[in-house]
């Protein structure tokens, strides 16, 4: 079976590109610390969002509550992911040779 | 952040409503008011809104609605009998502010139901979101 199909089929060099990822791609714990680190941001920037209302900078409440959300949405996506890869690895890992 | 462009265009609307019951708040404030920098009576504010969109390639180029402009009421001012106010002219009469308490109000449910439906729209977005997330649990 072939798992890229779906890929394939919106795309005919999506095999290709793939075989040329898995060759360069930059390690696993990398892309994760990358996600991560763009979850990480979206938190600061809420953080800043915060104090930037207290000290009277912005002037709308909503501001506020949406970059929270958006911060709070995103974090829940890299939860979501964290959780499988982390199911990936454990299957993986399990696997009897 | 693209992923969170509801947010944005929902957004916008939140701040234009906003300042639209600031204008209110003004012309309710200053609904007897006769002196002005201008000169003459108060005039009643009204918000002037304009769609904003973005020169992006994407087929939607949305970026909500933005404040055009905020414009005077062209309509005359009220004038009442009153010869004793200081601001009287010559045959007794006050110009008074041209604002209706009623349109106000009208304005005001407006802006605040246009207000909440906004914050549907963002909520919306929010559980869907939450639903995609939810794939491929359980």
């Amino acid at each position: 079976m072939n798992l890229y199909s779906g890929a394939i089929f919106s795309n005919p060099n999506a095999s290709l590109r793939i075989e040329k990822k898995e060759t360069q791609s930059p390690k696993f714990n990398e892309h994760f610390k990358d996600f991560l680190d763009s979850a990480n941001r979206q938190q600061l920037q809420a953080d800043k969002a915060v104090s930037a209302f207290l000290n009277g900078e912005i002037e709308d409440v909503h501001q506020v509550m949406i970059v929270t959300e958006e911060a709070r949405l995103s974090l829940q996506l890299a939860v979501q992911v964290t959780n499988k890869m982390i199911e990936a690895y454990k299957d993986i890992s399990r696997m009897q040779l | 952040m693209e992923m969170f462009r509801s947010f944005k265009i929902s957004g916008s609307a939140l701040a234009a409503e906003k300042l639209r019951v600031d204008l209110v708040a003004g012309n309710l404030a200053n609904m007897h008011t006769t002196r002005t920098a201008a000169g003459g009576a108060y005039r009643r504010k009204t918000i002037v809104f304009a769609e904003s969109y973005s020169k992006a390639r994407s087929a939607f180029a949305g970026k909500g609605v933005r404040v055009a402009s905020i414009v005077d009421d062209p309509n005359p001012s009220r004038l009442e009998y009153d010869p004793e106010h200081p601001d009287a002219n010559e045959e007794g009469f006050v110009p008074y502010p041209n604002i209706n308490l009623a349109k106000e109000m009208t304005d005001l449910i407006t802006a605040s139901r246009s207000y909440e439906a906004n914050t549907t729209a963002i909520n919306t977005f929010k559980s869907l979101y939450l639903k995609a997330l939810e794939i491929g649990r359980g």
